[in-house]
């Protein structure tokens, strides 16, 4: 066991018992926002395990859930607006927190790999985790309004 | 101790799992089908199964809530429109 | 004749439980070092030039099995299809335009052409690197509907012609039906990898119909998903019930 999986360890572990948490209790509102911070928190935890196995081409689950992580968050967003109406959540400590944390595990795999094709898609990746995850809560705050029937 | 991180995510793959069926709402079910979703994804990497963990996270992160939400918002609007009638 | 019910449930239940137990505790010990199938596989992909083990046994070795979970796909998606049409008594609304706040739809408008590129990369790379046919090719299908997300549904629908979709996810099917027929005909075996030169390793030409078949299967799979979605999008915005007397809010 290497750094780089115990500190996947410790970020899948804690990130993923305090979304559980979120997810399973309270309003509406606040599931979401921990739904997107289960993207937030396994996505830098996937580029740790990359690196502490040391296989570069499991890079490409990162770079799926970098993706994919806040399209879902945008449909729950989106098809859930009725019941997001009335409360604007958000949580801006929080996802600059989380933000935080994917910059740091981009910015260690980075210094791992050194310059190259591995750096340019470990960035692409941290652009996508970042931006995916401010924009969805930013879909959160008030993103979509008078969706009506579609 | 090597093993710490598959026991961390199989514990958190099973809680998931069973907060999942515990959920009422199926709006709330789908909520915490897609934190499994994404769980699961890691388990799968730790266990050395990176392209199942790929179509775990193709499949369960944006696909199976898109399906689920839309059936969910039109069962909603039939079941509101027949309260509208009686 | 409940308590016989559940009696009968209980004693069932017991013979599974200890049968399972028992079968577990003769299984090899987790993470142990003889894999005696693992070599096997990964000796047949290396003699055929797949660096990506996963790919030669899905599209190779079992190259059948893929067929077969490929109809599989292919006939729920008919079935769903033909569940979901519109019926005599349901009409079409179109859907109000939804008010998308700015970032949201600049971002699913940039994310589009990403992430249809990296569905591409992911089926194109299927037997170098983990993913495959069907994981890029539900990526590229989930890429098409940020234009629903970012936009609304009338966007989404300018963009998709549906019967170009369900050509496709047809044709992808009968495609791979058809590379393995070739290598009957070439004197082989049905779906035999004999067909075309191994190339070079760790290349994107490598693996001989290993790549040709990932590509079927991610057109059927990226065809079959939009068309899939399609039809539930349809009935959840835009067809309503003859009762329902306005769209719901």
């Amino acid at each position: 066991m290497n750094g780089w999986i115990l500190a996947a360890t410790l970020a899948l572990g804690g990130g993923g018992a305090a979304v559980l948490w979120g997810v399973t209790t309270g309003p509406p509102a606040r599931r979401i926002l921990a739904q997107n911070l289960a993207t937030s928190a396994v996505c830098p935890a996937l580029l740790l395990l990359s690196q502490g196995y040391g296989r570069p081409s499991y890079v490409d689950l990162a770079l799926l859930l970098a993706l994919l992580g806040p399209v879902g968050t945008l449909v729950f967003a989106r098809l859930l607006s009725d019941d997001l109406a009335g409360e604007r959540p958000s949580a801006w400590g929080l996802t600059w927190t989380a933000a935080g944390l994917g910059l740091a595990a981009v910015v260690a795999a980075c210094a791992a790999a050194g310059p190259g094709r591995a750096m340019v898609k470990l960035l692409v990746i941290g652009v996508l985790l970042i931006a995916g995850n401010v924009i969805a809560s930013r879909a959160l705050a008030g993103g979509f309004r008078r969706v009506g029937g579609g | 101790m090597a093993d710490a991180v598959i026991v961390v995510t199989l514990l958190l793959t099973a809680a998931c799992a069973t907060a999942a069926v515990t959920q009422r709402d199926p709006a709330r079910q789908a909520l915490v089908l897609s934190v499994l979703g994404v769980v699961l994804a890691a388990l799968f990497t730790v266990l050395q199964a990176p392209d199942v963990g790929l179509s775990q996270l193709a499949v369960g992160s944006a696909l199976t809530p898109l399906l689920i939400m839309l059936s969910v918002r039109k069962t909603r609007r039939r079941g509101r429109s027949k309260e509208d009638r009686e | 004749m409940n308590r016989l019910r559940l009696w009968l449930l209980a004693v069932g239940g017991t013979g599974l439980a200890a049968l399972l137990v028992a079968a577990c505790l003769d299984l090899p010990r987790f993470g142990g070092r003889s894999h005696p199938y693992g070599d096997r596989a990964v000796h047949a992909s290396l003699r055929r030039h797949i660096a990506n083990t996963i790919a030669s046994v899905n599209f190779d070795q079992r190259a059948y099995d893929t067929l077969g979970e490929m109809s599989i796909l292919f006939a729920a998606v008919l079935g769903c299809v033909v569940l979901l049409r519109q019926t005599r008594d349901e009409h079409r609304a179109p859907p109000e335009p939804a008010e998308v706040a700015r970032p949201v739809r600049r971002y699913a408008l940039l994310v589009l052409p990403v992430a249809l590129v990296t569905g591409l990369y992911v089926i194109a790379h299927g037997q170098l690197s983990p993913g495959g046919g069907f994981q890029g090719g539900v990526v590229a299908a989930t890429a098409l509907h940020l234009l629903y997300l970012g936009a609304d549904y009338g966007a989404l629908e300018r963009v998709r012609p549906l019967g170009v979709y369900e050509t496709t996810d047809a044709l992808a099917v009968s495609s791979y039906v058809v590379l393995g027929l070739a290598g009957l005909l070439a004197g082989t075996a049905f779906l035999a990898n004999t067909l075309l030169p191994y190339g070079t390793f760790n290349t994107l030409s490598s693996g001989g119909t290993v790549p040709l078949l990932n590509a079927a299967v991610g057109m059927e799979v990226a065809g079959a998903a939009t068309v899939l979605l399609a039809h539930f999008l349809d009935q959840a915005v835009e067809i309503e019930d003859a009762t329902e007397e306005e769209p719901g809010k």
